[in-house]
C-alpha cells in the first residue's frame, strides 16, 4: 500500500533531481557553445560527440554510470546530464551562430565590445532555440530520473520499481502518474517561457 | 578497473549472461518495434496530410504521448497488456509514431504542387498520384524521421529488461543488482554500440535517399 | 491496370456553352468552339481571358459550372476522368517533369502503370527520345536536373506521347523558353506536328507562334470567343478592333528603314563562344550546362560558325572537332539596317545571326525577337 506521504517525498526527490541536473547541464552547455561558435574544432567534437550520446539507449548510459561512480544521487545526475547536454549546447549554438552577420558588423562599427556583442545581441538572439532546447532537455531529464531509481538516486522511480517487484498495479500508477504530471508541467511552463523570450511571438 | 576488460572477462560475461540470445531477442523486438512504427506512423502521416483538419489535433496528442517518461509509459501499458515483451514494443510504438508521421506529413505537404498536378493531368489516379510522385518525393524526410524512430525505439526497447521483456536491457538488470562492473560494462558498451551502428546505417541510408530524391 | 482506349482518333470536339465562374467573375463564359479532327488549333488572348481554363475543361482538370464538352460524341462527363487524360497528351509550361525518376522513367511512367512490360516501355520511350532528337544512350538515364531547358521541354514533349494519344492539350509549351531556344523548338515541332497528324489544342501568347503552328487559330477576350478561324481570314478579316491589333503585323514592319541593327540585337555574352578544338561529345555537356539550342565556335579570335545542339546531338558517334562541323554564320555590321538583316535572314532562312564590330562579337540578332520588340 502506498501512503500519500511516500509519494510526495518522492515527488520531491525527483524535482530536485530534475532541476539538479538541468542547473548544471545548462551552466556547461553555454560555455561550450560558446567555444564552439570561436573554434570548428570544439564544434565538431562537441557536435561529434553530443550525437553520438543521443543514439545511445538511457538504460545504457545509466548503467554505464555503476562500475565508475558506484550508486546515488551523483552517478543519476551525470548520467541524465550525459543525455540533456546535447539538446542545450545543439540549439544554443545555432541560435547564437544564426545572427545576421550585418547586425555584428554594425554592432562592432558602433563601437560595442566582444563581451557586449554576445550579451547583447547574440545571446537574446539565440534565447528562442536555447529556450526550446532547454524544454526538450527538462522532458528528458525527468524521463531518465525514473529511470536512474535503478541506481538508487530516489524520487518516483523507485515507487515504480516497488510495484514492479510485487506487480501492484495501483504502486505502479502512484509512480507513474505523478511522473507523466511533472513531464507535463515541465513542457507547459517552459513552453510559456519560450513565448516570452521569443520577441514578436503570435499566438496561433 | 584497468584490466577489467580482457577478452576472457568478455567472454565470460558474454557466456553467464546468455548474450547471444539477448542480443537477438533484443534486436527482435526492436525490428517488431520498428516496422509497426514506420507502417503507423507513415500512414497516421498520410492520413492526416489527405484530412489536414485533423493534423494538428493528431499532432499536437502525439507531441503529449512524446513528454510521458518512457519508463512510466511502459508501465501504464502493464496492466492492459500484461509482462513479456507486448508494453515494450507498444511504447516503442507509440514514442515513435511522432516522428514518422511529422516528418511523412511534412514530407507530402512540402511537394510541390506543380508535380501533383502534372501527375493528374497525364492520367495518374489519386492513388498513383500519392504513391508514385508525392511519398518518393518525400522519401529524404520520412527517412529522416525512420531514424529517429530508431533511436527512440533502440531506448525503449533496453527498457524492456526491466519489466521482463527480455533483450540486452535484461542483462544490464542483472549487472546492476548483481554489482557485476564487468557484465554492466560489456552489456553497456554492446547495447551503445549497437545503437550507435545502427544509426550510423540509417544515417548513410537517409544521405544516399537526399542525393537521389533530395535535390530539385 | 489496362484502360481500353476511348478513341483511336478525334473526328470532332464540341464545346457548347462552356461556362466556368471563379467568385462572381467569369473565367470563361458560354464558350462555343469546334475542333475538327487533325487540326492544330490555337487559342491565343491577353492574359487572364481564359485560354487555360477553356483547355483544362477539356481534360477535365477543371470542371465546368455549364455546358457540355464531347468528343467523337461521347460527353466527356460520362468518361472516367483518368480514362480520359490517359487518351490526351499533356504538355505545360514549366514542363513537371517528376525530379525523382529518370528521363526514361519520366516517360514510361503511364506505360507502366498501363502494365505494359519493360521491353516494350524501354523501346517505346527510345523511339520518343530519338523522335525529339534526344540520343537515348545518352539521355534515358539521366535526371531531369542534368538537362538544359529546351531539353526538358522535348522530354515533356516525348512525355506526352508516351501512349500515342490522338489528341495533345499544350499550354505555353514553349512558353518558358529563350527567343533562340522558342524558335528552333517551334521549328522542330512543326516537323513533328506534320509527321505524327494529330489533333493538338495549343494555347500561346506569342502571335508568331500562333501564325506558324496553327491551321485555325481561335482569339479569346475575357473569357468569351472573339473570332476563329484561318490565320489569313483573321488578318484580312478581323471581327473588331481587338482582333486586329492581335494580328497586326503590318505595323511591325513601320519603323524599320530608320532602325538600325545595333538598335535591336541582344548583347552578347561569352557563354555562346565555343573554341574550334573542342570535341562535339564535351560541346554537348557544356551547352547543356549552359542552357544553350546554338552557340558559336571560334578559333582563337576568328569567328567560323555556329553549331546547334540538335545537330551536334545527331554526330556524336565519332569524335570530331567542332571546327569540322560548325555552318556559316550570318554576320552584320552594327550599323546595318534591320530591314536589310531581316531581308537577308528570310532569304536563306535563318533565324538567328551574330554582329560584329571589326572583329569583336557584340551581339546577337534574332528575327523572331526582332520583330516583337517592333510591335
Ligand atoms: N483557381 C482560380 N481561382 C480564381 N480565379 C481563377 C482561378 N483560375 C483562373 N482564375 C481566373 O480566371 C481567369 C482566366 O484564367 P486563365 O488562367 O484561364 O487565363 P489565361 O488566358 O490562361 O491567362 P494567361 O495567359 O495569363 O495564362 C483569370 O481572370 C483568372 O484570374
Ligand atoms: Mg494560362
Amino acid at each position: 500500500m502506498v501512503i500519500l506521504e511516500t509519494v510526495l517525498e518522492a515527488t520531491w526527490e525527483h524535482i530536485v533531481l530534475v532541476y539538479t541536473t538541468l542547473l548544471v547541464s545548462i551552466a556547461v552547455s553555454l560555455p561550450l557553445a560558446f567555444a564552439a561558435l570561436y573554434s570548428k574544432k570544439i564544434e565538431f567534437a562537441v557536435m561529434k560527440f553530443a550525437n553520438l550520446v543521443q543514439a545511445v539507449p538511457s538504460f545504457a548510459v545509466v548503467a554505464i554510470m555503476v562500475p565508475f561512480l558506484g550508486i546515488g544521487f551523483t552517478p543519476a545526475v551525470v548520467a541524465i546530464m550525459l543525455r540533456a547536454l546535447l539538446p542545450i549546447i545543439k540549439n544554443t549554438y545555432i541560435g547564437l551562430s544564426n545572427v545576421d552577420p550585418a547586425l555584428i558588423d554594425y554592432a562592432e562599427g558602433v563601437g560595442l565590445s566582444q563581451w557586449q556583442i554576445h550579451r547583447h545581441i547574440r545571446l537574446p538572439n539565440a534565447y528562442p532555440a536555447m529556450f526550446a532546447g532547454i524544454k526538450f532537455a527538462g522532458i528528458l531529464a525527468n524521463s531518465i530520473a525514473v529511470l536512474t531509481a535503478f541506481i538508487g538516486s530516489g524520487g518516483l522511480g523507485e515507487i515504480i520499481f516497488q510495484g514492479l517487484i510485487g506487480y501492484n498495479t495501483r504502486t505502479l500508477l502512484a509512480g507513474a502518474i505523478p511522473a507523466i504530471m511533472l513531464a507535463v508541467l515541465i513542457d507547459v511552463s517552459f513552453t510559456m517561457l519560450e513565448r516570452k523570450v521569443t520577441p514578436g511571438y503570435v499566438k496561433e | 578497473m584497468e584490466n577489467m576488460l580482457t577478452i576472457r572477462v568478455i567472454a565470460d560475461v558474454w557466456e553467464r549472461h546468455l548474450m547471444t540470445m539477448r542480443t537477438i531477442e533484443h534486436l527482435h523486438m526492436f525490428s517488431i518495434a520498428l516496422m509497426l512504427s514506420i507502417m503507423i506512423g507513415v500512414s497516421v502521416g498520410v492520413f492526416i496530410y489527405m484530412r489536414p483538419k485533423t493534423a494538428d489535433p493528431v499532432l499536437n496528442f502525439l507531441n503529449i504521448v512524446e513528454t510521458i517518461p518512457d519508463l512510466a509509459l511502459i508501465v501504464l501499458l502493464l496492466p492492459i497488456l500484461k509482462l513479456g515483451a507486448g508494453p515494450t514494443i507498444a511504447a516503442c510504438v507509440l514514442y515513435s509514431i511522432l516522428p514518422v508521421a511529422r516528418n511523412t506529413y511534412t514530407g507530402l505537404k512540402g511537394v510541390d504542387e506543380q508535380y501533383t498536378y502534372v501527375a493528374h493531368a497525364i492520367g495518374l489516379s489519386p492513388r498513383e498520384a500519392l504513391f508514385k510522385v508525392r511519398i518518393p518525393m518525400s522519401l529524404p524526410l520520412i527517412a529522416g524521421g525512420i531514424r529517429i524512430a530508431l533511436v527512440f525505439c533502440m531506448g525503449v526497447v533496453t527498457l524492456g529488461g526491466l519489466v521482463a521483456a527480455g533483450g540486452l536491457g535484461t542483462v544490464l538488470q542483472n549487472g546492476i543488482q548483481l554489482y557485476q562492473k564487468d557484465a554492466i560494462l560489456v552489456a553497456g558498451i554492446w547495447t551503445g554500440l549497437l545503437a550507435v551502428i545502427l544509426d550510423g546505417f540509417a544515417g548513410i541510408i537517409e544521405k544516399k535517399l537526399h542525393e537521389r530524391y533530395g535535390t530539385w | 491496370m489496362q484502360t481500353e482506349r476511348l478513341f483511336e482518333r478525334i473526328d470532332s470536339i464540341h464545346l457548347e456553352g462552356i461556362t466556368k465562374k471563379y467568385g462572381h467573375g467569369f473565367a470563361v463564359k458560354d464558350l462555343d468552339l469546334e475542333i475538327q479532327g487533325g487540326e492544330l488549333l490555337i487559342l491565343i488572348g491577353p492574359s487572364g481571358s481564359g485560354k487555360t481554363t477553356a483547355l483544362r475543361m477539356i481534360n477535365r482538370m477543371i470542371e465546368q459550372d455549364a455546358g457540355t464538352v464531347t468528343i467523337n460524341g461521347i460527353n466527356t462527363k460520362d468518361a472516367d476522368p483518368v480514362r480520359l487524360r490517359r487518351n490526351m497528351g499533356y504538355v505545360i509550361q514549366n514542363i513537371g517533369l517528376f525530379p525523382h525518376m529518370t528521363i526514361g522513367e519520366n516517360i514510361g511512367l503511364v506505360p507502366k502503370l498501363e502494365g505494359w512490360d519493360k521491353e516494350r516501355i524501354k523501346e517505346r520511350v527510345r523511339t520518343l527520345l530519338e523522335f525529339v532528337s534526344l540520343p537515348p544512350d545518352m539521355f534515358m538515364d539521366r535526371y531531369p536536373r542534368q538537362l538544359s531547358g529546351g531539353q526538358q521541354q522535348r522530354v515533356g514533349l516525348a512525355r506526352a506521347m508516351a501512349m500515342d494519344p490522338p489528341l495533345f492539350l499544350m499550354d505555353e509549351p514553349f512558353g518558358a523558353l529563350d527567343p533562340i531556344l522558342r524558335k528552333q523548338l517551334q521549328k522542330e515541332f512543326l516537323k513533328i506536328k506534320n509527321e505524327i497528324n494529330r489533333t493538338i489544342v495549343f494555347v500561346t501568347h506569342d502571335i508568331e507562334e500562333a501564325l506558324v503552328l496553327g491551321d485555325r487559330i481561335a482569339i479569346m477576350n475575357q473569357g468569351e470567343l472573339v473570332q476563329v478561324g484561318p490565320p489569313e481570314e483573321l488578318i484580312f478579316n478581323p471581327a473588331n478592333e481587338l482582333v486586329a491589333d492581335i494580328v497586326d503585323t503590318q505595323r511591325k514592319f513601320k519603323h524599320m528603314d530608320t532602325l538600325k541593327v545595333k538598335d535591336l540585337m541582344s548583347p552578347f555574352d561569352e557563354k555562346y563562344v565555343l573554341e574550334g578544338r573542342t570535341e562535339t561529345c564535351d560541346a554537348v555537356d557544356v551547352m547543356t550546362e549552359r542552357d544553350l539550342e546554338t552557340a558559336f565556335v571560334f578559333e582563337g579570335e576568328r569567328l567560323i560558325g555556329q553549331v546547334t545542339m540538335v545537330e551536334l546531338m545527331k554526330c556524336r558517334t565519332r569524335s570530331q572537332k567542332l571546327s569540322d562541323v560548325a555552318r556559316p554564320v550570318k554576320i552584320f555590321q552594327p550599323t546595318d539596317s534591320v530591314a536589310f538583316a531581316l531581308s537577308e535572314m528570310k532569304s536563306t532562312g535563318e533565324y538567328l545571326a551574330i554582329v560584329m564590330n571589326s572583329n569583336d562579337p557584340i551581339g546577337i540578332l534574332i528575327s523572331d525577337e526582332v520583330l516583337l520588340k517592333l510591335i
